[in-house]
């Protein structure tokens, strides 16, 4: 199968590979499986209790370079946004960004299922320390 | 004319619990119908129909003689119509099924990268024949209970049992994977994780 460019050079350099401890305030993990081909991957991120923004992301992933590459791409479109700017984050967007094909459509999935799992574990955690939350809402 | 689906392509009901004696006789009977051999003389519309015919039959005989690969037909099947009626339920494997695979992958990279010794080898053998233990259990189940599940349910109890059958196959589909890296590094096949998947 012929990856992208873009797809090796993440496969190659992934970004932000790594781990958070589970329990750090801020930290929202995501742990999720696709079932086509039994690969899995988690995805953490890390909001700082302030200002609601995503200050860092980590992932590890066992599943092929596409899953890999899906990831990796994510992490860093993660840092720097805001906890809802990272939930529009779509599983196109990244088959456009990476030029999957369509039988690698499902690894774009396995990670928009990632951040979605990652944020929603956030927002249990700690969704109702978070001040900006509360301010983002009140203001609207 | 809509395409036969393959239960149909042998007069069967759409249930999970098949005679196989009965499949293959009936896959026998229609393979001979529909061969090449016994169209000589016909038109060539007629040889050409047969011709799709006895494909059609190796692939229903494929797809439904395997009680695994019928669960996955008969999955396939229900979400082409549910796709157009609405949403598809995704399966989900148990969390802690997914947590433990992690973990377990996450030691099998370590023991790589460190290389492995004796010591890790036989921890890693000993998970792994519990994984296939358990693989078993859950193919068993899908074979027994979950397919005698499905052929009794009513039509109001189908999607349940559907999400079931979707749920255990995806279990089974990550338990295959970590075994195969598993098997794949205590045989010290030196490819990375990443490599040897697809
Ligand atoms: S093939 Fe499974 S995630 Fe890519």
């Amino acid at each position: 199968m012929a990856y992208s460019d873009k797809v090796v050079d993440h496969y190659n350099n992934p970004r932000n590979v790594g781990s958070f401890g589970k329990d750090t305030p801020g930290v929202g993990t995501g742990l999720v499986g696709a079932p086509e081909c039994g690969d899995v991957m988690k995805l953490q991120i890390k909001v700082n209790l302030e200002t609601g923004v995503i200050e860092d992301a980590k992932f590890k992933t066992f599943g092929c370079g596409s899953a890999i590459a899906s990831s990796s791409l994510a992490t860093e479109w993660l840092k720097g946004r805001t906890v809802d700017e990272a939930a529009v984050i779509k599983n196109t967007d990244i088959v456009t960004e990476l030029k999957l094909p369509p039988v690698k459509i499902h690894c774009s999935v396995l990670a928009e299922d990632a951040i979605k799992a990652a944020l929603a574990d956030y927002k249990t955690k700690w969704g109702t320390q978070a001040p900006a939350e509360a301010a983002a809402s009140a203001s609207s | 004319m809509r395409r036969m689906n393959y239960f149909e392509v042998f007069c069967l009901d759409r249930k999970l619990g098949i005679d196989a004696q009965a499949l293959q006789s009936r896959f026998y009977e229609l393979s001979r119908r529909w061969h090449p051999d016994f169209q000589q003389g016909r038109t060539p519309e007629a040889q050409a129909e047969a011709l799709e015919r006895s494909a059609l039959v190796n692939a229903a005989y494929r797809a439904l003689r395997d009680p695994i690969a019928r669960v996955e037909y008969l999955v396939r099947l229900a979400e082409g119509r549910d796709t157009k009626g609405g949403a598809v339920v995704k399966p989900k494997a148990p969390p802690e099924l997914l947590e433990e695979i992690f973990e377990l992958l996450e030691t099998l990279a370590e023991a790589r990268a460190g290389g492995l010794d004796d010591d890790r080898r036989a921890e890693l053998a000993v998970e792994r024949d519990r994984l296939v233990k358990r693989l078993a259990a859950e193919e068993d189940r899908l074979k027994g209970s979950l397919a005698t599940a499905w052929d009794s349910a009513t039509p109001a109890d189908r999607p349940r049992v559907l999400a079931a059958l979707k749920d255990a196959l995806a279990v089974r589909a990550y338990l295959r994977t970590v075994i195969d890296d598993l098997t794949n590094a205590l045989e010290g096949q030196e490819s990375d994780a990443a490599h040897h998947r697809h």
